[in-house]
């Protein structure tokens, strides 16, 4: 009786949540004092949200500061309450929101082809055998060449209009995301696929029903993470071959040695991304209520 | 001569590559109703036994026949209760439960929802059929798989240390349940386990296995000392305690010895 009695069960012999989860032994003892750098510490919403904030309000006052005293050279690193203020215009004057609308379309069309493609192909590399030996060079070789490197190319191809910058995203996530996907699917738990056939599934029951709902969380995460590296090989396309977009509008603003408008079209870039990110973290929570 | 048997391993053996993993060869007539236990050290391939018969791994040489068919692939007939995973986390236990049924075209919706009733209350879960098995304790998620399996309606029940993760007084609480079910609902059931205490409590018959590769060492008729009722009472009765440690000097023989 004695040899299964591992370190779970004596966890629980003194703790208060025996009554429940006994697999869970990560609930250690609450002690009230200061959890901001206890290892893996507990905080309160509030005040991790207030920590957020700070650390942010922080960042920015430095930066305003060390400006404003002269510092840093603001004709490099212009102040944020001047990019701020850029970033007005230019929404009011110079179309930024159209054209970051354009570059918000440019990353989801590329992202949805990826996905279109990667999920299937993922799935199939990792569920046959066969499927995987086959595919598995071919996508590492692509996955290593620098999307950068094959711009000429790319323009040789498709010329400089929307094909070469979907191409270019396409290439830049595709290959990169069909190794994921292969590998949510193989961290499926083998036990979850040998109940599916025991209760008498057919495989592609067992696909369908199963496997793939059992790697919908992790495919969702790399998803989230793909889309960001999308942005990434966004602006390399629009700078190469664009005019209009928000890499467009950062590329001719350094020819006028424009910081403000450089600046204000990065953090354009990066408040799509945080917004984006808040997103679809809330979609993961209300999808996958059960984790 | 007794009837025919149910379920029958005939000269099986099983390597995987160059590793020998059962002896050559393994035979075992087990009746219907029964209630075996694979006794032995970790490791020692008797899972693999018991997978074999789930049809999720195939004898290198020999076969393992139900009611005289050769097994070749997993079916609803013989139902899988694992250790760990043993329940999809995305369904609510009421939809894990029913996932045994999910495949089953012979079964009207009413039927399948009183036969989910049915069983949700048979392992005491009515209360918790729309949690989710994360907010469940880890006996209520091995009951829900054994749940599933009951209402998959497989006739061999194959577990493999179902148990293994709970404390004490769950597992006993289990055992006692799980024999009233085997007997109320009339399955034969194989249960590998390495503690000696768990096999004597619900074994009608104790196979003890070797160390690697898995030959059998001894057989141990339980039913016949102890009949077919296991209660709390019967665990501290002098008859439990004498087959126990019986038992328990077989198996520290098979942990000493080296094939």
């Amino acid at each position: 009786m004695t040899t299964k009695m591992t370190a779970t069960q004596a966890i629980e012999v003194d703790g208060e949540g025996a009554a429940m989860s006994d697999e869970q032994p990560q609930r250690i003892a609450r002690r009230p004092r200061n959890q901001f750098f206890v290892f893996r510490g507990t905080m309160s919403k509030r005040a991790q949200v207030a920590t957020s904030i700070t650390a942010s309000v922080v960042v920015i006052a430095v930066w305003e500061v060390a400006t404003r005293l002269g510092w840093i050279n603001s004709l490099f690193l212009p102040p944020p309450s001047v990019t701020v203020e850029t970033l007005w215009t230019m929404i009011t004057q110079k179309h930024l929101l159209w054209n970051a609308g354009i570059s918000t379309l440019r990353v989801w069309v590329a992202f949805a082809l990826s996905v279109v493609m990667a999920v299937p192909i993922g799935i199939a590399m990792s569920s046959f055998r066969g499927v995987g030996a086959a595919l598995e060079p071919i996508v590492d070789f692509i996955r290593y060449l620098p999307v950068p490197a094959l711009v000429p190319l790319s323009i040789i191809w498709f010329g400089v209009g929307e094909t070469t910058k979907i191409f270019l995203l396409w290439l830049g996530t595709f290959f990169q995301l069909v190794l994921l996907v292969a590998d949510d699917m193989r961290r499926v738990p083998q036990e979850y696929v040998e109940i599916a056939y025991t209760v008498g599934a057919r495989p592609f029951q067992m696909l369908s029903d199963v496997a793939f709902r059992a790697m919908q969380p992790s495919l969702f995460d790399n998803l989230r993470i793909t889309l960001g590296w999308c942005w990434t090989y966004l602006i390399i396309a629009e700078i190469v071959a664009a005019d209009n977009g928000l890499g467009f509008v950062i590329w001719a603003a350094r020819r006028y040695m424009n910081t403000s408008e450089v600046m204000a079209g990065v953090v354009t870039i990066g408040l799509i991304g945080l917004l984006t990110d808040q997103i679809l973290r809330l979609v993961h929570k209300r999808l996958f209520r059960y984790l | 001569m007794a009837p025919a048997p149910y379920l029958v391993f005939d000269g099986v053996t099983k390597y995987f590559g160059d590793l020998e993993v059962v002896a050559p060869s393994f035979n075992l007539d087990i009746a219907r109703n029964e209630f075996i236990v694979f006794l032995g050290p970790s490791g020692s391939g008797k899972t693999t036994l018991m997978r074999m018969v789930g049809g999720l791994e195939t004898p290198s040489s020999g076969e393992i026949r139900l009611r005289g068919q050769a097994i070749r692939e997993p079916d609803r007939d013989r139902g899988m209760v694992f250790q760990s995973y043993s329940s999809f986390p995305w369904l609510t236990v009421a939809q894990n439960v029913a996932f045994g049924m999910k495949y089953r075209l012979d079964l009207t919706p009413d039927r399948k929802k009183a036969r989910l009733d049915h069983y949700l209350k048979l392992v005491g879960l009515s209360d918790f059929s729309d949690a989710y098995p994360n907010k469940v304790s880890g006996g209520m998620r091995q009951r829900i798989a054994i749940a599933r399996t009951l209402a998959a309606g497989s006739d061999v029940l194959l577990m493999d240390e179902p148990f293994g993760a709970l404390d004490a007084q769950r597992r006993e609480d289990l055992q006692i349940e799980l024999r009233r079910i085997q007997q109320q609902d009339a399955k034969t059931i194989i249960f590998v386990t390495h503690d000696v205490d768990e096999a004597v409590f619900l074994a009608d018959r104790i196979i003890v296995f070797s160390k690697r590769p898995a030959r059998m060492l001894e057989e141990v008729d339980i039913a016949a000392e102890l009949g077919p009722d296991r209660t709390l009472e019967l665990r501290d009765s002098e008859r439990f305690f004498k087959l126990r440690t019986q038992v328990l000097k077989f198996v520290r023989a098979a942990a000493g010895h080296d094939n």
